[in-house]
């Protein structure tokens, strides 16, 4: 099953690698028509300068590319069956050139059926894609023409992002909400419910103390002050109140003496 | 004797005085002390550094005096690897604080002269073993925060500032009942002492002989508990934080998240594991629970805000998260795992690791927010911006570093951290260290969204002329930005130092 499942890889990986180059590098141009309806001239704001007419690439990066051509075109040499000098090179074993390896049944069955299956793919492709090409960039891929359903899908990718979208990042989303609010209402709301129970209490105790403690105290220094201010009155410092007291008190004692009890 | 601790916890708390003394005429000059004077205690931190045998891991620079005998009171500092790595981070941030605040126009020597304050007072707590003195300290340090937050704060200091302070007052009373509670049974406030006497057993004999209450230090437990809980924070005593985080001056906000919520870390390392383990095993599962709440919902809500100063404040409380997970993680029985002191190892030394790495990126990320602040006009909303990169390509680089230091990637200093604390908690709470990985995803999820938002995408022509660093503002950053990457690479510079203080904590805490 594996193997079935790589092979169709494999068969795909050639068809979509046919496509690309057909319809990149094959045809007529059709960049033109792309200029004014697409208004990306924004998105390239920082690449000031250049047209947008195709041209060779600068050396800097023709050069890397060549080498990596060299090198993906040579490095399949290295691990052939006839000279497998990579696994050699990996499991640490001596290696021979043999070239009658290529031709023993499992393996020779196997590079024909993988063979087989990337020309199948660059057929495919190349009947599909660059053997009647497309005229416009707006024209219909022909396998939406023929499967509207699948290739949708497929554009989509499977619409896998929207499945996140929908779950978890929904739910990322709907936490932080929930942290949030918990924060701000239920931690926050507990720290501003022990406020208030405290300004409350502030509050009672100053009540208690205007109205109690202060009114007792209050009602207490008023009498005092009452009787105070009494007394204050005999004590005024005048002579002449003095004198009359004296002159009053005498009259009475006067009095006490003529006609009270006798001795 | 060795007065190097006593001296270092001096230069600020003096030159605080003469700063603040020196008037409001001579601004420069006042900033220029200030910092000389900051300058000054970063290099006896160096020296203590360079002077610490670190393969011993036992206390040193150890002063010892008796201060009032008959209440059993005594003049005690040393540190160890843990003190050291806490001295070296204060001394690190608090020259960035006083340079990143060389601006600010009102009144600069009673503000320096409160940094300074506030740095004696992170100094002293993490040098003091007595809790006489070293309460002293902690108050010491809330006292400046708490008028730097008052007088030089945003448009809501106000209440910003009082909610701090009562939160935190509150924390403190309870906590220093709890240790009236233990002084009344012990008649020691000496933590070395106290670390001896839980572990023999005699502690929890005292207290229930002299309180006649089998759980009473269960009780006397929770009251520190909470003191240090307000301090880190841990959810649900968290929610100053955010307030006063985005209410306070940009410095000061380095200064708080950067050394000051350590302080409550360091209480837990030296204090709680040491004198409570039994306490805290007995509560451990809600312990755990609680710490894995601090992770994953503080990573949420900081997805939710909408003002970068806030996310910071909300990551900061995630990245503590992960240090109070490791803790409670370490003092668990352990019956069926695997070399259980290895993993307690690795996750206290992650601890440890997480404290310096978090103080370093979160002080630098405020110091990235105090520059963007000072180029907007104060705006610091993560919608106000957008497409920075292409007028700031230097600051998008220098803050994308510290933001993806913060959210761990590895290569920098925010990975080795995390790493050590989940590869000890996995074995030791399996459940736990994997609902807290929620809080890592969400964390990578918000930091990027804020560097999405604020440098990508299509430039907002409002910020057309944004400046980038000058070169003073680059020599500014370079530092923390060097460390990021010399611990992500070459963490054994603090391993190294810390090791084996974290290998006799272990010891200690262990059944």
């Amino acid at each position: 099953m594996p193997f079935i499942l790589g092979c169709a890889g494999a068969l795909l990986t050639a068809f979509y690698m046919t496509r690309q180059v057909a319809l990149v590098f094959f045809g007529h141009y059709r960049g033109h028509a792309e200029e004014s309806g697409h208004g990306h001239a924004e998105a390239h704001e920082s690449h000031h300068g250049h047209d947008h007419t195709p041209h060779e690439s600068p050396a800097v990066m023709a050069v890397p590319l060549i080498i990596l051509a060299v090198f993906a075109l040579l490095l399949g040499f290295i691990g052939t069956p006839a000279w497998p000098w990579f696994d050699g090179y990996l499991s640490g074993e001596a290696v021979h050139f043999d070239f009658s390896k290529l031709t023993e049944s499992g393996t020779l069955i196997l590079m024909v059926t993988s063979a087989v299956i990337v020309f199948t793919g660059l057929t495919l492709g190349w009947v599909l894609y660059g053997r009647r090409q497309r005229q416009t960039a707006e024209e219909k891929d022909v396998l939406e023409a023929a499967q509207p359903v699948v290739f949708t899908v497929l554009q989509n990718k499977y619409y896998i992002d929207e499945i996140y979208e929908a779950t978890v990042i929904r739910l990322n989303a709907v936490a932080a909400v929930f942290c949030d609010i918990l924060d701000r209402w239920v931690f926050g709301g507990a720290v501003l419910l022990v406020t208030y129970l405290a300004l409350g209490s502030a509050w009672l105790y100053r009540l208690m103390d205007e109205y109690l403690v202060n009114l007792g105290f209050d009602t207490g220094c008023e009498s005092f002050r009452g009787s105070g201010g009494w007394l204050s009155k005999l004590q005024t410092g005048r002579v002449q109140t003095y004198l009359r007291v004296i002159g009053v008190a005498l009259v009475v004692l006067v009095l006490i003496l003529i006609w009270g009890p006798k001795a | 004797m060795n007065h190097s601790l006593t001296i270092l916890t001096l230069v600020p708390l003096l030159g605080g005085v003469v700063v603040a003394a020196a008037g409001p005429a001579r601004k420069n000059f006042v900033r220029l002390l200030a910092l000389i004077i900051s300058l000054i205690t970063f290099i006896g931190a160096l020296c203590l550094w360079t002077h610490y045998d670190a393969s011993a891991g036992d206390l040193q620079f150890v002063e010892k005096v008796d201060w009032i005998p008959s209440l059993g009171i005594q003049y005690y500092l040393g540190i160890d690897g843990l003190g050291l790595l806490m001295v070296m981070l204060t001394a690190l941030v608090t020259p960035l604080a006083i340079l990143v605040s060389w601006s600010m126009d009102d009144r600069p020597h009673i503000y320096h002269g409160l940094i300074l304050f506030l740095q004696a007072g992170l100094l002293g707590t993490f040098t003091a073993l007595s809790f006489f003195h070293w309460f002293m300290f902690w108050e010491l340090g809330l006292i400046p925060a708490f008028f730097l937050v008052k007088l030089w704060g945003g448009p809501n200091r106000g209440p910003a500032a009082m909610q701090f302070f009562i939160y935190t007052m509150v924390g403190s009373v309870a906590l220093l009942l709890s240790f009236l509670a233990i002084w009344l049974a012990t008649h020691s406030f000496d933590f070395i002492t106290l670390k001896g006497m839980a572990h023999d057993g005699t502690l929890a004999a005292k207290l229930h002989a002299t309180f006649g209450w089998k759980n009473v230090g269960l009780i006397v437990f929770l009251g520190a508990f909470l003191g240090f809980a307000v301090k880190v924070p841990v959810v649900p005593f968290h929610t100053w934080l955010p307030a006063t985080y985005s209410e306070a001056p940009s410095a000061v906000t380095m200064l708080l998240t950067g050394v000051m919520s350590k302080m409550g870390v360091y209480g837990f390392l030296r204090i709680l594991l040491p004198i409570f383990p039994d306490q805290i095993r007995l509560v451990l599962t809600p312990l755990l629970w609680l710490a894995v709440a601090t992770i994953v919902l503080s990573a949420c809500a900081a997805f939710a805000q909408r003002d970068l100063k806030r996310i910071l404040a909300y990551s900061s409380v995630n990245h503590l998260g992960y240090c109070l997970l490791a803790m409670f993680a370490a003092v668990s029985a352990a019956a069926n795992v695997h070399q259980p002191d290895l993993q307690k190892a690795a996750a206290l030394d992650g601890v440890l690791l997480q404290m310096f790495n978090h103080g370093l990126t979160a002080s630098a990320l405020f110091l990235f927010v105090a520059l963007i602040e000072r180029r907007s006009g104060g705006l610091r909303g993560l919608n106000d911006f957008g497409g920075l990169r292409k007028v700031v390509p230097v600051f998008t680089g220098l803050m994308g570093i510290a933001l993806f230091s913060s959210l761990g990637l590895p290569g920098l200093n925010g990975f080795v951290g995390e790493f050590l604390v989940f590869k000890g908690v996995f074995p030791l709470a399996p459940w736990a260290a994997a609902v807290s990985t929620i809080g890592l995803l969400v964390t990578a999820i918000f930091l990027l969204t804020l560097i999405q938002r604020v440098f990508c995408g299509p430039l907002n022509q409002r910020w057309a002329q944004f400046p980038d660093l000058t070169t003073a503002e680059r020599w500014l950053v370079v530092p923390s930005i060097a460390l990021m990457f010399i611990l992500g690479v070459w963490p054994q510079l603090i391993l190294g130092m810390i090791d084996p203080t974290v290998m006799k904590l272990v010891h200690s805490i262990s059944l």
